[in-house]
């Protein structure tokens, strides 16, 4: 017992060393590091931090200060741990910006802006500086039963979304403020058509034009989501339509028409026609021979 | 040197033709020792391929990047020695080359027995052999696939035609002269000398069979090796994508099988007492032929390997340098060298075409023949278009499993118990067609 926490210890220090040994591997300058963010700690930018963080980070680092991070030697740094964000602000832009063994570069994959707007979304989680973070005017009310009504202007392919919430009178009031997305589903995914500042307005209202030239399906219909872009302060509200609104399109199957990739019907006919047409012709040849040999013997009796 | 000192003023009369092809027929000294042998190393064989069927392909070395791996570069091989069948009894045969009479039977034999274990190998390589008709039910014609079953199959009917018909007038004397053999033969005799009694029309009758068929394998034979290399051809990976597969697979089978072929004469020649029939003349044609099949060959090496190495296209550059210098740059090199730039070198001069030297290079050729397959299959599967996200290190790599190996081994093994079995039941050189030949007159009786 005594000798495995040795080990342990042993290996612990190991580590911590290795840790340390590897974490002055980065080389900021001194410059880099006065580096401030020339963006304010807004919901807004944290948010869109937040967006830029998930897509572009959160496959290895995981969510911050859940410690769900992919399993990778060396292990991904769980960004939203108050170790790593002792670190100034240049440093992290510094470390984002050239990366170093498995952290990919991100200069040229993000602009300056989406890597500023992650370091402030990172900043969220820094208790030091979380009262810096700069509180939004207008402050809801707390209200229950949030949800999205939608309606549809077809005519002119706009979509007006009405966020209300429950209030603690029984009445339903607008949310101010407050991040929509607009997602289609494509083949592969989902398609953001909310544009830029898709915030709702004080009536909790938000117009969106949907894109004008968007293929959807024969009839045109679309399958649409609305939700709340941020899920920490309302919980996942979201509503799904299926609708008109986009350009009705007749795809075209290429398994459909004759080709080298067709199935085994759908052979251009050319290649069939070679194909049969050689092993007809061939194996009557064959079966012709054969036939003959036969006769072999019946020559055998004139002699 | 002295084995062949007296053939010159050897007197050829029709019984000494016929005595001196039909002993070895009926003396099978050593033969039962070697054919357990073989019939050890296929249960060997067999056991391993039980194991594989048992426990999946997992036992093979073959992983997700290395799909195609032992087995197929055997395959290509395998293809590839049976083409001689078409190179010597048909285009050398239709072109009215005499010299090629006596040995073009053997040739007939290797090309049965390799396209029959080809066929197989082919079987061997599949997870679900159960399934193997499927390529006929559901077979897609614009597929390679599909093509190549098929071309295998007729090239196999083909070569054993090719096998028997000439043989009729042989099989013919073997029914009568042969007393000892077992009754099973006898009536295999009978049957396939087809009542044959050498009369005229018989005879004319008989060679415009086997006319049609020679004319009718030259397509045949070279859609089976081109169809065979479309399966690496119609894909785009590096190191396949290339134009000249087809035509460049053909001049290595015509390699490999002269190779096969020589070494396959020089054993005849020696344990079949055969001196008198397979000559220093055969081999020194032989080494002419390989000369001209290898320069050949040569001259779509540099093509297939220089124009793209001048050009070094980013994921050519990869293979290929993995080729010249990389991990396969000894097993490339070593067949090229071996299996064609020296046997050219040495081949030119007469005193290399004599047989044992013939033979010592013959071995070195069919050798690098086969390790030309493996590096022509296997590398290029090493570099996908598409590499996989954290794959695991032993996908990177392939070397073969001791299952993968001794199945193999089998495919090998079958392929001679076929050439024995062959050879020791029907006689290895054309008795009827040398008589013929030297102008002596015979008689078939019934």
């Amino acid at each position: 017992m005594k000798n495995l926490s040795t080990i342990l210890a042993t290996l612990v220090l190991v580590f911590a060393f290795m840790n340390s040994a590897s974490a002055e591997d980065w080389k900021v300058s001194a410059t880099a590091k006065k580096k401030l963010n020339p963006y304010e700690l807004s919901k807004k930018n944290i948010s869109t931090g937040k967006k830029v963080y998930q897509t572009n980070c959160k496959s290895c680092h995981g969510d911050p200060t859940k410690a769900n991070m992919l399993p990778l030697v060396p292990v991904p740094t769980d960004l939203g741990s108050q170790n790593f964000l002792v670190q100034s602000d240049g440093e992290i832009y510094h470390k984002v910006k050239v990366g170093k063994g498995a952290m990919p570069t991100f200069e040229k994959t993000l602009n300056d802006e989406s890597k500023w707007m992650v370091i402030a979304y990172l900043r969220s989680f820094d208790k030091n500086k979380k009262k810096a973070v700069v509180t939004k005017a207008v402050v809801n009310p707390e209200v229950t039963d949030v949800k999205i009504e939608l309606n549809v202007d077809t005519e002119h392919k706009k979509l007006n979304a009405h966020l209300t919430g429950l209030k603690k009178n029984g009445k339903r009031a607008g949310l101010e403020g407050v991040e929509l997305s607009f997602l289609v589903k494509r083949a592969f995914g989902q398609l953001d058509v909310s544009g830029e500042e898709a915030y709702t307005d004080a009536k909790g209202e938000l117009v969106v034009q949907f894109p004008t030239d968007l293929p959807g399906d024969r009839e045109g219909q679309v399958d649409l989501t609305i939700k709340i872009t941020d899920e920490d302060e309302y919980g996942l509200i979201e509503e799904k339509r299926v609708l008109s609104i986009a350009v009705p399109t007749n795809p075209k199957n290429p398994l459909d028409e004759r080709a080298m990739w067709g199935t085994r019907a759908n052979a251009p006919i050319w290649i069939i026609a070679s194909y049969v047409l050689g092993v007809i012709g061939i194996w009557s040849v064959i079966f012709l021979v054969l036939f003959q040999v036969f006769q072999l013997s019946k020559m055998r009796t004139k002699s | 040197m002295n084995d062949n000192t007296k053939s010159k003023e050897t007197t050829f009369t029709f019984d000494k033709i016929k005595q001196d092809v039909l002993r070895p027929m009926q003396n099978h000294k050593g033969l039962e020792l070697w054919i357990v042998f073989l019939i050890t190393v296929i249960s060997v064989g067999a056991w391993a391929y039980y194991v594989q069927l048992r426990d999946g392909l997992a036992v093979t070395g073959m992983r997700d990047y290395v799909s195609w791996g032992l087995y197929i570069a055997n395959f290509v091989f395998f293809v590839a020695v049976s083409l001689v069948g078409m190179l010597i009894s048909s285009i050398l045969g239709l072109l009215k080359v005499d010299w090629i009479a006596p040995i073009s039977r053997i040739a007939e034999i290797i090309a049965v027995a390799f396209v029959a274990v080809a066929g197989l190998v082919i079987v061997l390589d599949m997870g679900r052999p159960d399934r193997v008709l499927n390529v006929l039910i559901h077979g897609r014609f614009q597929s390679p696939i599909l093509w190549d079953v098929t071309v295998i199959t007729t090239y196999l009917v083909i070569s054993s035609l090719l096998l028997i018909l000439p043989m009729i007038p042989d099989l013919a004397i073997c029914k009568k002269e042969i007393k000892t053999a077992p009754p099973i033969l006898k009536k295999l005799y009978a049957i396939l000398s087809f009542g044959y009694t050498n009369t005229p029309e018989q005879h004319k009758h008989l060679h415009k069979m086997i006319r049609t068929l020679m004319v009718l394998i030259v397509p045949v034979g070279l859609a089976i090796h081109t169809v065979t290399s479309w399966l690496f051809a119609a894909t785009l990976r590096n190191g396949w994508d290339t134009t000249i597969f087809g035509p460049y697979f053909v001049a290595g089978a015509f390699v490999a099988g002269s190779a096969a072929l020589v070494i396959a004469m020089y054993f005849f020649r020696v344990n079949y007492k055969l001196k008198d029939y397979i000559t220093e003349l055969h081999f020194d044609k032989m080494g002419k032929l390989m000369v001209a099949v290898c320069l050949v060959y040569l001259y779509f090496n540099v093509n297939e390997f220089l124009v793209p190495g001048y050009k070094m296209k980013s994921g050519d550059s990869v293979h290929l340098k993995e080729l010249f210098f990389g991990s396969w740059a000894i097993m490339f090199w070593a067949s090229q060298l071996l299996g064609n730039i020296l046997p050219i070198m040495l081949m030119v001069n007469k005193r290399f075409r004599m047989p044992k030297p013939m033979m010592i290079i013959s071995i070195f050729v069919i050798a690098s023949a086969w390790f030309k397959r493996y590096v022509i299959v296997i590398p290029t599967m090493l570099h996908p278009h598409l590499p996989i996200q954290n794959v695991p290190d032993h996908v990177k790599h392939y070397f073969p499993s001791s299952v993968e190996i001794t199945v193999t081994v089998l495919s090998f093994a079958l392929a001679l118990l076929i050439i024995t079995v062959l050879s020791k039941i029907f006689p290895v050189v054309p008795i009827c067609e040398i008589a013929d030949q030297k102008g002596i007159d015979y008689k078939i009786e019934e």
